[in-house]
């Protein structure tokens, strides 16, 4: 019986390890080719993982390209997101889980539909719009990023809200409260950890964002990371050492989000997922 | 609860606004746009007009060439044709004062419209006669400007369904659909698959779940073209590891037939996402596992049931909604797929990679045709419409009714 456990256990940690190198190989292969001067990348050293003469030349380029610009829009756009969606999507969700109205149903029939459409539905005329109100290269951009974020964020605080226990609101009620004021003195603070993952997910997913970007947001300016990113392929030339340096770069504030934030994360993802 | 009043009302004002404005609404202009022959960069076409409207402005300019060609050349018309000269230039200027209070495109209708026919018409037949029985040095440009005043008369370019006829009996949508399928039914399965194997063996490991967890995020939150382009230079075919890895194992022939080839480009393409997703689907699977209360699989241990028993008949049914949910999320991803093709192939080569996604971009975004590109986004979205209603089908309780 222990051998047989003892022999299950090595099959479980084998299978986890392998399972962690294929997914963490790709992230180490390109670090260590970002230090590669150009002809270790394409010459006889191409297969090495480390570099004869480390360089930081392929950091220096991207970073004079304008790599930072783009990492700051990328700041810009999904704080904004997260900021206003969280908000808007916190007042429904409440709306939703506490009030009675006509066409809730149909309400929440419409957000599901929306989550499910093709991004790309949107793209056409919200590109005739934003050229007619000259809104075009502006951070306007993430008034049309509700599209993909608002569903995802009312449906993980609708199961949140659902979760705290409305006594403590119909006491606070009987006492005088106002909607506003329960709102914000007892569901914001008993919801926080709630809105909390909320923000992260809409923060991932408006940095994550490319479509209206790249269609909506043409001049190098507005360009978030996503879209920073996608103008060194179609460069005439591919130069590997500036994508890894440049992979390396934007992958890092995504490391310390998932670092720091992995069980709000996860919950996050699950709420709208499983159902309980 | 309480009944909804006006105050209450502005909770959800917001988000209706904004799912009005930026979801509803585009929704509508596509399917409009769909019934229209819809350019942009043809300007007999970039608007959606219903009736048939003529260009003042173009008229106006064109007109006042048609006469200064006439009036030019008069000497190389013969005697008796000098007062059908004048005739004609004073007939295209009543044509121009009939339109003088008028600029850009108007709709013509009742009396206006009959005249500006008959003017136009006579037009037509003054400058033919001169076109066709004399030589003037002025002769070829007439006819350019003649070419031109034509386009003064825009027709509509409503279309109806004639897009949608098209659009089925085109190769290359037909083709586009055929590799969204096969991409997502590939991936989609793979990744359950794998996904299921790894949330088993997760909820075994009992130490380091944090570590794994960790890992497991990394490629689900970095943004898509970072992948797609981080794996492009994994895939290249001279300085790429893993096509040099794959050609030693002997997967492929030659490291360049990764992204060089149809059938390796689209594999590429499906690796990718599979490495990015897995981890994703492994987590929500595992998130159902740890919601099977452990006294479910003590009971069935005191019961006698073996391990595969207890897989089947006990584990797969109680994960069976989180699983589907899980499914349905994914397959709706996989079939509107873009970033990684679009970064990755962007289609290619030869059009063997590209989905219905990137080929709607395409057509509405680098041929700029709104409206055949609006087509395919639509028969997009009926798929989806149907994926979706297939799998709540099978949900069976309503997705929508979480709580």
């Amino acid at each position: 019986m222990d051998k047989k456990s003892n022999k299950f256990k090595t099959a479980v940690f084998t299978i986890i390890s392998l399972y962690l190198v294929i997914i963490i190989f790709p992230f180490i292969w390109v670090l260590a080719a970002s230090f590669k001067p150009t002809q270790e990348i394409f010459g006889e050293g191409a297969f090495n993982l480390m570099s004869a003469n480390p360089t930081i030349e392929n950091y220096v380029n991207v970073i004079q390209n304008g790599i930072l610009q783009a990492m700051m829009n990328s700041f810009i756009v999904a704080g904004l997101t997260a900021v206003y969606v969280v908000l808007v999507a916190t007042l429904a969700a409440y709306a939703i889980t506490r009030f009675k109205f006509r066409g809730k149903n149909l309400l929440l029939g419409i957000i599901l539909a929306v989550s499910m459409f093709p991004q790309m539905i949107i793209v056409g005329p919200i590109y005739n719009l934003f050229m007619n109100l000259n809104l075009t290269n502006s951070y306007f951009v993430v008034l049309p990023y509700s599209t993909i974020t608002l569903p995802v964020a009312v449906f993980i605080l609708v199961t949140h809200f659902n979760k705290i226990p409305i006594a403590l609101e119909e006491a606070a009620t009987i006492d005088g409260a106002t909607s506003l004021q329960i709102l914000s003195k007892i569901v914001f603070r008993l919801a926080a950890p709630g809105i909390f993952t909320t923000a992260i997910i809409v923060f991932i997913a408006a940095w994550n964002e490319f479509l209206l970007t790249v269609t909506l947001n043409t001049n190098k300016a507005y360009h978030t990371v996503p879209v920073a990113i996608s103008f060194l392929r179609t460069q005439f030339t591919i130069l590997w050492g500036d994508v890894t340096a440049a992979t390396v770069i934007v992958t890092i504030p995504t490391l310390i989000v998932v670092l720091l934030f992995q069980k709000q994360i996860v919950a996050g993802l699950t709420s709208g997922a499983v159902k309980e | 609860m309480k009944r909804m009043g006006f105050k209450e009302l502005l909770f959800i004002l917001p988000a209706i606004i904004l799912i009005a404005f930026f979801s509803l609404w585009p929704i509508y202009k596509v399917i409009n746009y769909s019934v229209f022959d819809y350019q942009l960069n043809d300007q007999q076409k970039s608007k959606l007009s219903m009736e048939e409207k003529f260009n003042v402005d173009l008229f106006m300019e064109n007109s006042d060439y048609v006469i200064m060609f006439i009036d030019m050349n008069r000497f190389s018309f013969p005697e008796d044709v000098q007062d059908k000269v004048d005739e004609v230039i004073n007939n295209v200027n009543s044509f121009k004062e009939l339109l003088s209070d008028k600029s850009g495109f108007i709709v013509l209708s009742g009396d206006l419209k009959k005249q500006v026919r008959n003017d136009y018409n006579k037009l037509i037949s003054d400058t033919d006669y001169f076109i066709n029985n004399y030589d003037f040095p002025d002769k070829e440009n007439l006819i350019l400007v003649m070419e031109d005043t034509k386009k003064c008369f825009v027709q509509s370019n409503f279309i109806g369904l004639k897009g949608y006829v098209n659009a089925l009996a085109d190769e290359r949508v037909r083709d586009a659909m055929g590799h969204t399928i096969v991409f997502t039914v590939v991936t989609v399965a793979l990744e359950l698959l794998f996904g299921l194997g790894l949330a088993i063996i997760m909820n075994k490991a009992m130490k380091g779940q944090g570590l794994v967890r960790a890992v497991s995020l990394i490629p689900w939150a970095i943004p898509t073209t970072v992948a797609a382009l981080m794996w492009s230079y994994l895939y290249d075919g001279s300085s790429g590891i893993v096509a040099y890895i794959m050609q030693n194992l002997h997967l492929v022939n030659d490291s360049r037939d990764l992204l060089l080839s149809g059938g390796g480009a689209m594999a590429s393409a499906m690796i990718a996402d599979i490495w990015k997703t897995t981890p994703y689907m492994a987590l929500l699977i595992l998130a159902g596992f740890q919601t099977i209360p452990g006294a479910v699989y003590e009971s069935a241990k005191v019961d006698g049931s073996g391990v595969f028993n207890t897989f089947f008949k006990i584990t797969l049914p109680l994960l069976k909604p989180s699983i589907l949910v899980a499914l349905l999320m994914r397959t709706l991803d996989a079939f509107r797929v873009f970033d990684l093709i679009y970064v990755l192939t962007g289609g290619g080569p030869g059009g063997s990679t590209e989905t219905m996604s990137v080929y709607a971009y395409k057509t509405m975004f680098q041929q700029t045709n709104f409206g055949y590109g609006s087509v395919v986004v639509i028969l997009m979205v009926v798929s989806v419409a149907i994926i979706a209603a297939f799998f709540i089908k099978i949900l069976g309780a309503n997705v929508m009714e979480r709580d």
